[in-house]
């Protein structure tokens, strides 16, 4: 669904993006997280076409991002919700609704509807009037009004209360089990690790790591083994009347094993804790590894 | 562009403002309109009188001033009123053809205004004269004179019947009909002073009556009364700057010209506003990012305020023209106030574009207010004294509502330049329509750089930028026209430093902002090709003010040396000289500054200045010498 290849864009001296290749495919979601200045923004906004890429190419549901077509068929949220304050949620999504050509009936039926999936009232209220969670759910409504195939949603939780915040995240994936492809950034990595399938890290400008959960735990996270004995063995703490050792290799795990035999106890728990993306993000932005 | 999704976009402009005018704006709009309403009709129909009445005249009505006094709104005839009451309910008490102030200011005001009224009436009356010629003969004095280097080699010879200039070189009158424009000026109004060589109370006067016979165009004593200046009539021809003339003021004109520029001014606070307010808080964006093309969206948001403007602009012309002719009219009216009304919004969309926040938007439009009704307002009150008014396509509006007949060549003359300007203001401000660009904080100068920038992407592009900047280039030079040829012959060198200034500025910023932005490798030989791409593009374009040539501005010494137009009394190869001449001139000087360019903001500055003292001294020197010698 959404294709790029080597982009990168340039402000005088200054790369805000340098070389990001990476694919999204039909009905995927995909997330896009790293520190501020990481050059999220400007990559999603280059995919909506509204930013002019220095070089690379970018192609949305087949279409090149600066093609009217692709406006179609795309839902875009930026970070903040500028909306036209003197207007009222009716009045400013029917105005979208005729820009997208979404036939009068249908526009009443797709924003009666958006409107009462986001628990949305007030609907002749000025938006000026609302408050920023509303205003929110409304700059939502209006990237769904044409339900297009592909959203881009840049930091969709940003700034709201966690109430609202968890609301939107619920939200989005109802429409990502709706079939949309959705591409999302996000500082809240939980968020994140809740609803996407792959998740491309960026950090000054570069991808420095992508893929699904899973890879990217096993290339650049660490699983810790938890080995609970009945007996005191070497670098143990004791806990709730057992001795917990944590390590980080089945080697190590087997080594614990013959040591709590040998002090004449047994092992009679192992768990497994795999790295959450926070930590896998703190260890990629550590090292500062960059992915071929 | 789709005319579908434009027309949806205006109508949302309009919907989504219409309640945010509060109730106070509303109600200063409308006493404007009011004010507008009752005023221009008035003006329209009688002339502007704000002093009626206020003279008191105790005259016989068997006297021959009584039909002056009765003719003009100024004085109220006392006819019953006694010598016993001067000074105290009459201020002039005429008997026999003697006129007597009251012993007061007001006293001596109400003299000096009938000697006015006196004028005023002899003219008229010599005007009804079926034999205009014997009404108005015409005397002309010939004197030859050295040619001074500036002014005098722009100056006719005197045998051009059109520039023939009196020995006192006072005035440069020169008629089709005789008919004097100086009104009650020094010369040819000084034939009215006979009225005081009546009454025999001023001997000075009389003396000023030599010069009404001294045959600068004035007219002669008539009868008793002396002859008159035709003033503002309509029908004079001239030539002459305002510091040689002494016309009363033209307040029609200037009335009729203020109630046009008046709405544009209130109307662009609040297009530059809605614009402005896309660029606060990314308010644009989500715009930017729908199916609409940024013309779109432009037009869409512009047309509005645009039909809006027109429609105001329409209904003041036809209402003028009726209340005036009784007749519906005010077509060309129409037409001439329509570059206008554009080249208004494109400034402000522009300046709008360029605003980082309300505060410097206030400034903008102040100073567009002040740039723009300088350029149509001011030329427009002096309709009827100079050829230079038609600058402003609100003169064409003046004398379309006074009746005067325009020719084609000088509406075209008249709109082109500010259409023009207003299509390239709009397609500047179009280019920095982008999420990049518009919602940057940026200082002005750096958006005007990436404005010019924009459209910059091979060489050959900036000979076409330089090519397109040349209306602003044409109606800055008409400007400074305008504004220094009131001071006579000295306006000459001022004027030529005023166009090297401004060519210089046009040809150079183009090259600068290209590398600025990159657009080209930094060196001698890329910034010589550009200097010549630049002055190759500046010539080609420059050929449009030969449209000048179209109507009488090139006629006047100050038209001649801002527009450059060569004489068409030469031969073949002087002509070709002149024609290519500013071509190596352009492509030298925009050199110059392309190197300058090339090495940063610092030499760019020195070398701009290089050039246009090269182009100063071309103007002074070469030019001057050429057109002096044919």
């Amino acid at each position: 669904m959404i294709e790029v290849s080597d982009l990168r864009k340039e402000y005088g001296d200054f790369a805000a993006v340098e070389g990001s290749t990476f694919a999204v495919e039909d009905g995927e979601v995909f997330g896009i997280i790293g520190p501020n200045g990481a050059g999220k923004t400007t990559t999603l906004k280059m995919l909506a076409g509204l930013i002019e890429p220095t070089s690379g190419q970018v192609s949305v549901a087949g279409y090149d991002a600066d093609d009217t077509e692709m406006r179609r068929r795309l839902g875009f949220l930026p970070e903040e919700s500028p909306l036209y304050e003197e207007m009222t949620p009716i009045s400013y999504l029917t105005f979208f609704a005729d820009l997208y050509d979404v036939p009068s009936d249908v526009a009443e039926e797709r924003i009666d509807e958006t409107l009462s999936e986001l628990d949305l009232d007030h609907r002749e209220r000025q938006l000026g009037d609302m408050s920023k969670g509303m205003k929110r759910k409304v700059a939502i409504a209006r990237s769904l009004i044409n339900d297009p195939d592909v959203l881009i949603y840049d930091e969709p939780a940003s700034g709201l209360d966690p109430l609202t915040t968890n609301y939107i995240i619920q939200f989005t994936e109802r429409l990502a089990e709706e079939g949309k492809t959705i591409v999302f950034s996000a500082h809240n990595l939980f968020h994140v690790e809740s609803i996407c399938d792959r998740v491309a890290i960026m950090n000054e400008g570069s991808i420095v790591a992508k893929g699904d959960l899973e890879t990217l735990q096993a290339e650049h996270g660490e699983t810790e083994y938890h080995v609970y004995t009945t007996v005191e063995v070497p670098d143990s703490v004791k806990k709730n009347g057992r001795y917990r050792r944590v390590v980080n290799s089945m080697d190590e795990v087997e080594a614990t094993r013959e040591a709590a035999t040998e002090a004449g106890g047994e092992v009679v728990d192992i768990r497994t804790e795999e790295s959450s993306l926070e930590e896998v993000f703190l260890n990629v932005a550590e090292s500062g590894r960059v992915e071929a | 562009m789709r005319p579908r999704k434009l027309l949806r976009i205006a109508r949302w402009e309009v919907t989504k403002n219409a309640g945010g005018v509060d109730k106070r704006t509303l109600a200063v709009a409308g006493l404007a309109i009011a004010l507008i309403a009752v005023l221009a009709p008035a003006v329209a129909a009688q002339g502007a009188v704000l002093d009626e009445g206020i003279y008191r005249v105790a005259v016989d009505e068997d006297s021959r001033y009584y039909d002056v006094v009765e003719e003009n709104p100024t004085f109220v005839a006392r006819p019953d009123a006694t010598r016993e009451d001067l000074g105290e309910s009459v201020d002039l008490y005429i008997e026999d053809g003697y006129v007597s102030p009251a012993a007061s200011p007001k006293g001596r005001a109400a003299k000096e205004e009938l000697r006015s009224a006196v004028q005023a009436y002899n003219n008229e009356q010599l005007r009804q004269e079926a034999n205009q010629s014997a009404a108005f003969p015409v005397s002309v004095s010939l004197e030859y004179r050295e040619q001074s280097q500036a002014g005098g080699t722009l100056a006719t010879d005197g045998e051009d019947p059109q520039q023939v200039r009196d020995p006192d070189n006072r005035s440069d009158n020169r008629t089709g009909d005789g008919t004097p424009v100086d009104g009650n000026g020094s010369n040819a109004t000084d034939g009215t002073d006979g009225t005081d060589g009546t009454d025999g109370t001023d001997g000075t006067n009389g003396t000023d009556g030599t010069d009404g016979t001294d045959g600068t165009a004035g007219a002669p004593n008539s009868g008793g009364l002396g002859g008159a200046g035709s003033a503002i009539s309509g029908d004079g021809d001239s030539v002459d700057s305002p510091s040689q003339l002494s016309p009363p003021f033209p307040f029609e004109s200037l009335v009729l010209a203020f109630v046009f520029i008046i709405p544009m001014n209130f109307l662009i606070q609040a297009y530059g506003s809605t614009i402005l307010s896309e660029r606060l808080n990314r308010r644009g964006e989500l715009l930017l990012v729908s199916p609409v093309s940024r013309y779109e969206i432009i037009g869409g948001k512009t047309l509005p305020y645009f039909a809006g403007a027109m429609a105001i602009e329409a209904v003041i012309a036809v209402g003028l023209t009726y209340v005036g002719t009784g007749t519906i009219g005010g077509l060309v009216s129409i037409a001439a106030i329509l570059p206008l009304v554009a080249l208004f919004l494109a400034a402000t969309f522009v300046g709008a574009m360029f605003a980082r926040s309300f505060k410097e938007l206030t400034f903008v439009t102040v100073t567009i207010t002040v740039g723009l009704t300088s350029y149509a307002f001011v030329p427009a009150i002096f309709t009827d004294v100079t050829p230079i008014a038609l600058i402003s396509p609100l003169t064409v509006v003046v004398r379309d509502l006074q009746g005067q007949a325009v020719a084609a060549p000088e509406f075209l003359f008249s709109v082109t330049p500010p259409l023009l300007s207003a299509i390239v203001l709009f397609g500047l401000g179009a280019g920095l329509y982008r999420e990049e660009d518009m919602f940057a904080q940026r200082a002005i100068p750096l958006k005007v750089l990436d404005a010019l920038a924009g459209p910059v992407r091979k060489r050959w592009h900036v000979g076409a930028m330089v090519a397109v900047l040349l209306p602003f280039v044409f109606v800055l030079q008409l400007l400074a026209i305008a504004v220094l040829f009131a001071l006579g012959e000295v306006s000459i060198p001022l004027l030529l430093v005023v166009v090297a200034v401004v060519e210089e500025i046009a040809k150079s910023l183009p090259v600068y902002a290209a590398y600025a932005h990159k657009r080209f490798e930094r060196s001698t030989v890329s910034a010589l090709v550009l200097g010549a791409i630049a002055g190759a593009g500046f010539f080609v374009g420059e050929k449009i003010t030969q449209l000048a040539q179209l109507v009488g501005l090139p006629e006047l010494a100050q038209g001649q040396a801002a527009l450059q137009i060569a004489p068409t009394d030469v031969g073949a190869p002087i002509l070709i000289a002149l024609f290519f001449l500013p071509l190596l001139l352009h492509g030298v000087t925009a050199a110059i500054s392309a190197v300058g360019a090339s090495r940063g903001k610092r030499a760019y500055v020195v070398a701009l200045g290089v050039a246009m003292l090269v182009h100063l001294v071309y103007n002074l020197a070469v030019l001057s010498e050429v057109l002096g010698n044919v």
